[in-house]
């Protein structure tokens, strides 16, 4: 809780990662209790940050440098799609494979490795073998990295608290992404979108150190996949296939489909409301509707992650759906801009619960299978199939019926989820036995 | 599916390249028309290269039988543009130019530019009059491309679709009734 509630500086302390380690102490003793230290858990910390630098200039410059490159936009348009469908594609594949591995740092530094290269690539060659190579590697790359980030904090920290780990995580990535962007953009304007890449891969060296930092005895490669010794070799996914696991996690992907197919598309179509509204203060509006959720997800990620291990997870994550229909009928009917950054502050609460909760009850729902990653990279590939229609109907809906109107339909869906989670969507945080701590 | 436009793309410009350098240089007399021997390094840039040899040719009553010729331009009298940042008068930013629209006779009759948004969000392309864009290819900062209408004028225009009527943004004409057009009600 005082971790929660200390904003920022937590971290440089160490007295915050400290406490920590002294509530995992004070737990009802078990076998095989994790211990992770305060370099392993600080070296996640920075490796979460750096990994989300590195991701984000992969994301919206490589537009803007192949049309500075003299890129047509149909091949852009390609290079992207394919990028997207790769990555679509790969979640359940790289899951699949974090789960199989048995040195998950040794996998998440290649993944790094690899998406340095291909910022040098792109960098280095803007000509269409080359990039669309790097595209289609980073997409794979991405696909193992997020898993195996999930696999090590899981390792680390274990069950019981992953949680705490996951709110930590979401709030130094998001940190991460907030910063890295805004070098980035300055980087890009200052010198040119191609020193963007540079940077890109020069960040490669310290998500290295602090993976470094990260002691793979700490590790175990048994809790990182959510399995335990007890469990037997069986048939492949037979543990995951049974109904008592299985039913809650297609009622998570439905979910969280729907969930992407309203938020998607939303923040991008006001944006392009505010455009035609204001000129003058448009980029300024458009880059503080993108900042301000991402300072929420920070201050309030780790708190979600207590709150979720102290009260279960359906109350936050009936918070987080709530919050989505809200926002898009707020969007539908607010027309004033500085408003508009305000109703982003739901845009924040939505993404800490769907940052911290998405890894959370997966591990929750496959305890004792050793298929966690997989079942992210199921979990992914719904979430990833429902952002990429969102576009699809906000835009058509945009075009036939106005603004106002997508923004309603996008709030039907998300209120569809709501009603789902409501529902359907049991409470899967683990028995009361791990909480008298 | 993705070689085609490509190739495309690539003659249009190797056609556009070889008939501006044409014009530029039959307006010019300033400039040597047949090969130069001051400037070498653009010369060897010039000859028959924009003719692909796997493609039917381009202008099918001559390209056989009638000798190359080449021409050099001066770098400050002509530039690329495709990509190229685009400025208002005012020095605003104005977007990349992503493309230019032509019509039957292959004039330019509008470029379409990439206007807006941060990092990717809010972005729109739109498309605006062609004689509203000043290029000064021999500007000492490195060339520019500079449209004469401000962020404001063009803030309501409506998006430019490919497959769809282009509306092109005039500096000429009267822009009273853009903004009015809501964009709720913009239809198709």
């Amino acid at each position: 809780m005082t971790l929660a509630q200390l904003p920022l500086d937590s971290y440089g302390s160490g007295s915050g990662a400290g406490g920590r380690g002294a509530r995992v102490h004070a737990s009802p003793p078990e076998n095989n209790r994790p211990h992770p230290s305060t370099s392993s858990l600080h070296g996640l910390d920075w490796f979460v940050f750096f990994v989300a630098n590195v991701q984000t200039g992969f994301g919206p410059f490589v537009s803007v440098y192949l049309t500075a490159a003299a890129w047509t936009q149909v091949d852009i348009g390609l290079v992207l799609t394919i990028g997207g469908l790769v990555a679509l594609v790969g979640q359940m594949p790289g899951g699949a494979l974090v789960d199989a591995a048995r040195s998950e740092r040794f996998v998440a530094a290649i993944a790094v490795i690899v998406i340095g290269a291909n910022a040098l690539q792109f960098a280095a060659w803007p000509i269409y073998p080359v990039v669309l190579t790097a595209v289609v590697l980073h997409s794979a790359a991405s696909c193992v990295l997020g898993p195996a980030i999930a696999a090590i904090s899981l390792g680390l920290v274990g069950p019981e608290h992953v949680g705490e780990r996951f709110g930590r995580n979401a709030r130094f990535a998001s940190i991460g992404n907030g910063l890295a962007a805004a070098a980035m953009g300055a980087v890009g304007y200052w010198f040119s979108p191609r020193a963007v890449f540079f940077v890109t891969a020069a960040l490669l060296g310290p998500a290295l150190l602090a993976l470094a930092y990260i002691r793979p005895a700490e590790i175990d490669p048994e809790r990182a996949h959510g399995g335990r010794a007890e469990q037997p070799p069986q048939r492949p996914l037979s543990s995951l296939r049974s109904p008592t696991r299985l039913r809650p996690l297609l009622i998570f992907s439905g979910c969280f489909m729907l969930f992407q197919l309203a938020n998607a598309a939303m923040l991008p179509l006001m944006g392009s409301v505010l455009t035609m509204r204001s000129s003058q203060w448009a980029t300024v509006l458009i880059a503080a509707c993108i900042v301000v959720p991402q300072l929420v997800v920070a201050l309030v990620s780790p708190w979600i992650g207590h709150r979720a291990e102290l009260r279960g997870r359906r109350p936050l994550l009936l918070l987080g759906f709530a919050a989505l229909p809200l926002r898009g009928l707020l969007f539908a009917v607010v027309h004033d801009p500085y408003l508009l950054v305000i109703v982003q502050l739901l845009d924040g609460i939505s993404a800490a619960v769907f940052g911290v909760m998405v890894p959370l009850v997966v591990a929750d729902v496959t305890r004792g299978t050793g298929h966690f990653n997989l079942a992210l990279g199921i979990v992914g590939t719904a979430i990833g199939i429902g952002a990429s229609l969102s576009t699809t109907l906000a835009g058509y809906t945009s075009d036939h019926f106005g603004s106002a109107i997508a923004f309603v339909a996008l709030a039907a869906v998300a209120a569809v989820g709501l009603a789902l989670i409501w529902k359907l969507m049991p409470e899967t945080r683990p028995g009361e036995k791990l909480l008298i701590a | 599916m993705r070689g085609q436009p490509r190739w495309a793309v690539a003659l249009a410009a190797a056609i556009l390249v070889a008939g501006t350098q044409y014009s530029a240089a039959k307006k010019d007399d300033r400039h040597k028309a047949h090969p130069a021997p001051s400037a070498p390094a653009a010369q060897t840039a010039s000859p028959p290269a924009p003719a692909p040899p796997s493609r039917p040719p381009a202008n099918p009553q001559g390209a056989p039988g009638v000798q190359p010729s080449a021409v050099v331009v001066e770098k400050q009298e002509v530039q690329t543009i495709l990509g190229k940042a685009v400025r208002s008068s005012a020095g605003e930013d104005m977007g990349r130019l992503v493309d230019v629209v032509v019509d039957r006779e292959g004039q330019a009759r509008a470029a379409v530019i990439d206007f807006g948004g941060f990092l990717g969000v809010g972005s729109r392309k739109i498309a605006v009059d062609w004689k509203a864009l000043h290029f000064s290819p021999s500007d000492p900062q490195g060339s520019t491309i500079t449209l004469a209408l401000t962020r404001d004028q063009v803030k309501a225009a409506p998006e430019y679709k490919d497959g769809g009527p282009v509306v092109i943004l005039s500096a000429l004409g009267d822009l009273q009734p853009m903004p009015a057009i809501n964009p709720q009600a913009q239809e198709k």
